[in-house]
């Protein structure tokens, strides 16, 4: 778990100017075009870790998969409701973390209002912060 | 100022004798009423396994009531006293009139939005430009 998210955990803040010139480059003649962005600030080993890595995933899970739908469009929800606390459950690991979007399927505005929700419920002792084990 | 919509949920010791909540909400009633405002809804949840143990209690009472309010010291005036009630262990008010409004909204946009449908099939019989292109607009907001 840990080790997967450290090698992801970079790429948001450098994918802006290591992105252009990634495609153009293979991983041999990488290296010849990295002195140049060098002088961008990052350090240049720090572009080879996650690049690799991250490429093998995305070739590995090459296959169509079936789309998610978020759930609270196809029910028309327009307000999500705090107090129904059994729905938000459904949104929440048993630990009683907030699930991502792309785990759920959820749309961006009903994700926005849930994580809201299910904050008030949890204020209220309706949702667990975190479950004692 | 226009009036509010507010959600104040507290939940009392599962000890606690059903009078002593009602004189909890009645005593907050009176407060309310002298501010203007009234109660529009009183719902008592009745007693409920709480999610974390709250001031070492794994149950509570919960009681949820649905007030409209012009002022907002009244909130503060609300919560003070249910601060000093001793039956009472976790309160929350939450400000609702925003997303209901925001609701209201969304549905009416919704039922303007299913009313068009049909019209867009025959668009001879569309009149002003205007509207054609607000369904021109739905249309690409839809996909």
């Amino acid at each position: 778990m840990a080790d997967e998210i450290t090698p992801q955990a970079p790429m948001p803040s450098e994918a802006p100017e290591s992105g252009p010139e990634t495609p153009a480059s293979t991983p041999a003649n990488a290296s010849a075009g990295r002195p140049p962005s060098a002088g961008g600030g990052h350090g240049p080993g720090r572009h080879a870790g996650p690049r690799p890595a991250g490429g093998l995933k995305r070739g590995k899970r090459n296959y169509p998969r079936k789309k998610k739908v978020c759930r609270f469009c196809t029910d028309k929800v327009d307000l999500i409701d705090y107090k129904k606390a059994d729905v938000l459950q459904s949104f929440v690991q048993d630990r009683g973390k907030i699930l991502p979007r792309r785990i759920t399927g959820t749309c961006a505005k009903h994700q926005r209002w849930l994580t809201v929700a299910i904050k008030r419920a949890r204020n209220i002792a309706l949702m667990p912060f975190a479950t004692e084990m | 100022m226009e009036e509010r919509i507010y959600d104040l949920i507290f939940i009392c010791r599962p000890d606690t004798p059903e009078e002593e909540i009602d004189k909890v909400i009645n005593t907050l009633g009176h407060t309310a009423a002298e501010k203007g405002a009234r109660f529009e809804k009183v719902d008592k949840w009745g007693v409920k396994k709480l999610a974390y143990n709250v001031k070492k209690l794994r149950q509570g009472a919960y009681v949820c009531i649905t007030l409209r309010s012009g002022d907002g010291g009244l909130i503060h005036e609300l919560e003070r006293r249910l601060k000093v009630t001793d039956a009472v262990i976790k309160y929350q008010t939450i400000r609702l009139d925003e997303e209901l409004k925001r609701q209201q909204k969304l549905g009416r946009r919704r039922e303007v939005r299913a009313a068009r449908r049909p019209r867009r099939s025959a668009p001879a019989t569309a009149g002003e430009p205007g509207a054609a292109a607000v369904s021109t607009a739905s249309q690409a907001a839809g996909k």
